[in-house]
Parts: structure tokens; sequence; C-alpha cells
């Protein structure tokens, strides 16, 4: 099964048109460095950089038509916002596979 | 759509979110410029001056919320509708993005559909907006330049309509305008003969239309009183005018009153106006004047009445004229002042407080609700002359000279003796005469008495005797209009005669009637100035001129002035 809303992507092409794989490009690049910096503040428990980037991460993945990985980065930003870290490593890692399929798949349509 | 493309801010941290909002509004026709932050977007705001903003909510630096709030500051009147881009939840994080200056939002992930019919929301507002702002300053620039005609005109409106012998010691009055004009109109003015007339009149509405039917009524009512005009002829003029240039139903409520300081008398005619107040010294009652006509402007002159009321005036007595703002002032709770009220203060205050006491209860009632009418009120008390001083006309003239060596005769024949007054026509002729302007009230009262003298006494052959008691003033009136009908072949003749003279000027009258004439064999003597005659006003006569002569059977006067030219200072 996809791990991208296919209907919505098909927008979002329709919409960037020759610009979908910069889009694509973009988005790849803007968040693994989110990502890298997310699992910094995972280890050092700085509760408000991981909502805040989680809540970034959860905006653009949204827009991007990926909706599990979003519902992920959701989880993420509210256990940091209620600074109820203890689950957050176990989220993350999930985090980690479904990027990879994701990217893995973005790759693929552009 | 509109052709003109909007600039639209996208202002959003993340790349790539900024990337998918440019590509939808950029299809939408629209011209893009981005920000990475909230300092960024108050910068490109201020650069680029975006039609409307697409800004996310949590941003490094400054976030959304502060930047809305700066955006909103710095625009002022101009309207930026801002649009916050969200993947907030909870409502009141949104009721918070719209209480910092947000218009609207829109989810993470954006939906091009929602977002585009968004925009274009927006943008027909924004065009409304633009259509008020520019309908106003329209408005707001015609407003200015139109109290600023205004205040001009008043100033001239100011000087003709309110003007006159109103701050004379036995006139209290205030006028208190609802807008810049007032409706109301209030003039004094002295006649030759020394008496006041007073006219209140109040116009059909308010403000500057109410306004522009005073100034040729107070043209014609300062220009024929100090011509020595009656009421009657005055009002009947005013009527005319008004009638002739004021729009059907428009009009003009009025009472015109004639103080007579010799015969103790008050004159009134009162049209279209709530009952006035007459207070009498004597008894210390207020005694109400009601209206018996239809206000000016409404009828022809055929249909026009005259008819006056007349009142014993004496020293102390006063007469209250208001607007009928007074009476229709209404307090917070929409209720009217009312007449009850107002002859109310006459109960409970001594007469010398009536005029603050009316004031200060109609603004205690009106509280702070406010006019919404023009109101007026005046006080008129009998005093003595003496307090208020001789009569000073202005009769200023454009030319410094006039005609200085002519003769004229004028000839007032049966018809023309019962019914008109000739004496503003020759008086008018007369202060022509630059000399003349000085002395007009000596001379109205000099040509009152030879007048009357040769047309009372002479013509209708009537003793003033008559008048010395209640009985016998009935009885001369009774004679009076009798020998009126019976007129045949009447006269009274005119003869001015004015020639200059080495230093000056001299102005001989001759003044002849169709009467039997009397003896005057006791008066030419002109040995000393004590006369008995007391009947034909001649001591008065007498003062005011050189000489005086009767010649033939009585039935001839010829009377003399002259004067010396004053050299110009």
């Amino acid at each position: 099964m996809s791990c991208l809303n296919m209907a919505q992507i098909q927008e979002l092409k329709e919409v960037m048109e020759e610009g979908f794989g910069d889009l694509v490009m973009t988005y790849l690049q803007d968040s693994e460095a989110k990502l890298k910096a997310l699992k910094k503040a995972i280890n050092s428990k700085d509760a408000l950089q991981i909502s805040e980037l989680s809540h970034s991460l959860k905006g653009s993945s949204a827009n991007i038509c990926a909706e599990n990985l979003s519902a992920l980065f959701k989880k993420v930003e509210d256990f940091g916002r209620a600074e109820e870290l203890n689950q957050v490593p176990y989220v993350f890692e999930q985090i980690q596979d479904e990027f990879q399929a994701v990217k893995a798949e973005l790759q693929q349509l552009k | 759509m509109d052709a003109r493309p909007l600039t639209i801010l996208v202002a959003d941290d993340n790349q790539s979110d900024r990337m998918i909002l440019c590509a939808i509004v950029k299809k939408m026709g629209h011209k893009v410029c981005e920000a990475a932050d909230g300092n960024e977007a108050v910068d490109q705001y201020l650069q680029q001056k975006p039609d409307i903003i697409l800004l996310d909510v949590i941003m490094p630096n400054l976030n959304g919320q502060q930047a809305a709030k700066a955006i909103k500051t710095l625009a002022g009147e101009d309207m930026v509708p801002i649009i916050f881009l969200t993947s907030l939840q909870e409502a009141s994080d949104l009721a918070a993005c719209l209480e910092s200056g947000g218009d609207d939002f829109i989810s993470k992930p954006y939906n091009k559909i929602i977002l585009q019919a968004k925009i274009n929301a927006f943008e027909r507002m924004l065009k409304m907006h633009n259509t008020l702002q520019d309908q106003r300053d329209v408005i707001r620039e015609n407003n200015d330049h139109m109290r600023h005609e205004q205040q001009v005109a008043k100033a001239v409106y100011d000087n003709v309509a309110h003007s006159g012998c109103l701050d004379l010691p036995n006139i209290k009055h205030m006028l208190s305008p609802f807008s810049i004009f007032n409706g109301d109109v209030l003039l004094a003015a002295r006649k030759p003969s020394g008496s006041i007339h007073i006219l209140l009149g109040d116009f059909t509405g308010h403000g500057l239309p109410a306004a522009i039917g005073a100034m040729p009524l107070a043209e014609i009512f300062y220009g024929m009183t100090a011509k020595g005009f009656l009421m009657e002829d005055i009002l009947r003029e005013i009527n005319l005018k008004l009638k002739k240039i004021l729009p059907v139903g428009y009009f003009c409520c009025t009472c015109m009153a004639s103080l007579s300081f010799r015969r103790h008398e008050l004159e009134v005619w009162m049209g279209g106006l709530p009952d006035f107040g007459l207070y009498r010294q004597e008894t210390g009652d207020v005694e109400r004047v009601k209206s018996s006509h239809l206000p000016l402007g409404v009828l022809s002159t055929q249909a026009f009445d005259t008819q006056t009321q007349t009142f014993d005036f004496v020293p102390g007595d006063k007469f209250y004229m208001w607007s009928d703002g007074i009476i229709e002032s209404r307090n917070a709770q929409s209720e009217l002042f009312g007449e009850e009220r107002l002859f109310s203060v006459f109960n409970h205050y001594d007469s010398d407080e009536y005029f603050d006491k009316i004031l200060s209860e109609v603004n205690q009632f009106v509280g702070e609700s406010g006019r919404d009418d023009d109101t007026t009120l005046l006080e008129l008390s009998m005093v003595d002359e003496s307090v208020i001083g001789k009569v000073d006309i202005d009769l200023s003239s454009g030319a410094i000279t006039g005609p200085a060596n002519w003769n004229m005769t004028y000839t007032l024949r049966d018809d023309t003796l019962r019914t008109f007054n000739p004496l503003p026509v020759m008086l008018n002729i007369l202060n022509d005469v630059p000399a003349m302007r000085n002395i007009s009230g000596q001379l109205y009262t000099l040509m009152a008495e030879l007048f009357s003298n040769a047309f009372e006494h002479g013509v209708l052959g009537l003793s003033s005797d008559l008048k010395q008691t209640a009985d016998g003033f009935a009885e001369y009136y009774r004679l009076r209009s009798k020998a009126l009908e019976g007129l045949n072949n009447a006269f009274v003749k005119f003869e001015f005669d004015l020639s200059p003279t080495y230093s000056g000027g001299r102005l001989t009258i001759l003044v002849e009637d169709s009467g039997k004439g009397f003896d005057y064999t006791n008066i030419n003597t002109q040995s000393d100035q004590n006369f008995a005659y007391s009947g034909r006003g001649i001591p008065l006569i007498y003062s005011l001129c050189d000489s005086l002569t009767y010649l033939d059977k009585g039935n001839k006067v010829k009377v003399c002035l002259s004067w010396q030219t004053q050299s110009e200072e």
C-alpha cells in the first residue's frame, strides 16, 4: 500500500507542474536536516525543540501528501508539548522507517 | 475576475510549504512575494505593499501573530487581509489567530480550491473597501469644501441676520444654532421715531436652506424700519418676498412686535408660532399672546392679513418670545420640554430671573441628549426711553455728496390720504441729502407732526382736545373714520425746496391742506417758546427747526431748517 495520498499527489503535480521535482527535492533536503535536529533534541530531551520541529515537519509532510508520516509527527509534537518524552524514541524509529518509504515513493514520482 | 493581478505575500518558514503556496497563487494569475519569518514578512509588507498576506503562525524570530499585529498597525486605514496558515487544531489557538488581527485561516495540508476561494473572497472585499475609501475621501473633501463655504457664508449671514440693536439694555436674547446656520432669525431695529421693531422668525427646517430666506427678510426689515415704515407695510413686503422665493412647503413662522415708548404700547403680529408670554408688573401675571395668522410666505398679498394685537406696555412689563425649538427640546427619554413646563417657570421665580431660568431649565431638561433644533429666546422689557438713548439710524450710503439744489411738490388726494402712509417715500428722498442723514430721527418726527397736523386737524377737522380722556379718545376715532369716509376733493400738499447757502444749505417745507384753517395769531409771534397751543404739537416742531410760520387762513405752514456743512475730518 502506498504511504502517499495518491489523489492529492495528482492535484499537487497539477499545481506544481514542472516545479514538482524541485518541490520534492526541497522537501526531502529540508526534512532530512530537520530529522537530524529532531534526533539531537530527543537525545538531549529538549521538549520545546521536539515539539517545534515535529510541528513543522507535520505541516510540510501533510502538504506533500504523506498522511501517515504527518500523523506520526503529530504524535511526537503532542508528547513534546506534554513533556512526556518516554514514548518519543519509539515513535521516532517509526518515523525514520516511514520517511524512507515516503522518500522512495516521491523519488519515483518526480 | 479583475484584470489587475494582486500581489500576495507568502510568509512561511517551511520552504516546501512556501513553494506549494506560491505555485497555487501564481496559477491564479497573481504576483507573489515571499518571506521566511515574521521579521521578513513585515519588511516585505513595507516594500511590496501586498494586497493579501498568507501568514504562517509558528515561525522563528517574529511569530505569525506578532507579525500580524505589526502589519495591521502599519496598515492603518488600508485594508490588508491576513490569512493564517496553520496546522493548529485547538479552537482557542485558531481564535487567538483572529484576535491578533488575522481575517481568516486555512489548515495544512493546503487545499487549492479552498485557498483560491478565500483569496477571491478577499479580493472582492478589497475592491469594496477601496471603493468605499475612495468615496469616503471624496465625501470628506466635499464636506470640507462645503464647511469652508458655509463658514464664509455664515460671516456674511451673521452681519445681515443677527445685527441691528439686539444689544440694547432692554433686550436679552439667546440664539443657539443646531448647525452652522441658525434657521431662527432674530432682528431688532429702531424706527426713526425711536420705537423698536423686533422680529423673530423660525424658518422651516434648519441649516443653510433655512438661513437663506433670512437674508431678504432681514434686508427688508432693516431697510423699511429705518425709513419709518409701519409694521404692517413691512410684514406685507416680507410676506410677498418670501411667497415669491421660497419653495412650496417652506415658510417662516414669525412674530413681529413694535414697542412704542411714547404710547407705552406693544403691537404684536404673530403667525404660526407657539404662545408667547407677556408679563405684567402691576399684577405679576403672565398673559399668553397667541398666533392669529398663518406663517409668512404662505398667503398671497390679497389674502394676507396684517391685523395686529395691541397691548398696554408700561415700564417693568416684559414680553417673552421663543422659537418652537425651546418647547420641542427633548430629554434622554425623548419627552418634550413642552409649553406647560415653560409657562410654569413664570410661576416659580421672580421676573428678574425669568430669562436665565428658562434657559437653565431647558438645559437641565435636555441634559446630555443634545439639541436637535435651533433654539431662540428673547426678553423685551419696557423701560423709559432715556435708558436706551436716542435713535441712531444708520443710513450710510455710498455717495458722499447728494442733490443740493432742488424743488419738489407732492400732493396726496382723497383715496391716497385714506390708505397710504407718505412718510417713508418723502423721507427716502430727503435722506439723499447728506446733511439730512445726521438728523433723520428728528426729520421723521418733524414730518410726522406736520403730516398729522395737516391731515388730522386740517383736512379731517378733528380736535386733539378730545384725546385727553378715554371717552374722548373713542369719540375721536369715531369722528375720524366718519370724516375719512366723507373725504371729497381733499388734499395735503407738500412742497420741498432745498437750496445751498454760502456755508451749508437750507430746506424749506411748505405744507398746505384743504381744511378750513385756524386762528394762528397767537402762534406766529414767536415771542417765546412757551406755546400754550398744545393741540398741534407745535412746540415739538418748533424745537426741531429754525422757523415755523403759519400763512393764509391757517391751512398753510412753512418750516425752515438750515445747516452748516461740516468740514471733512
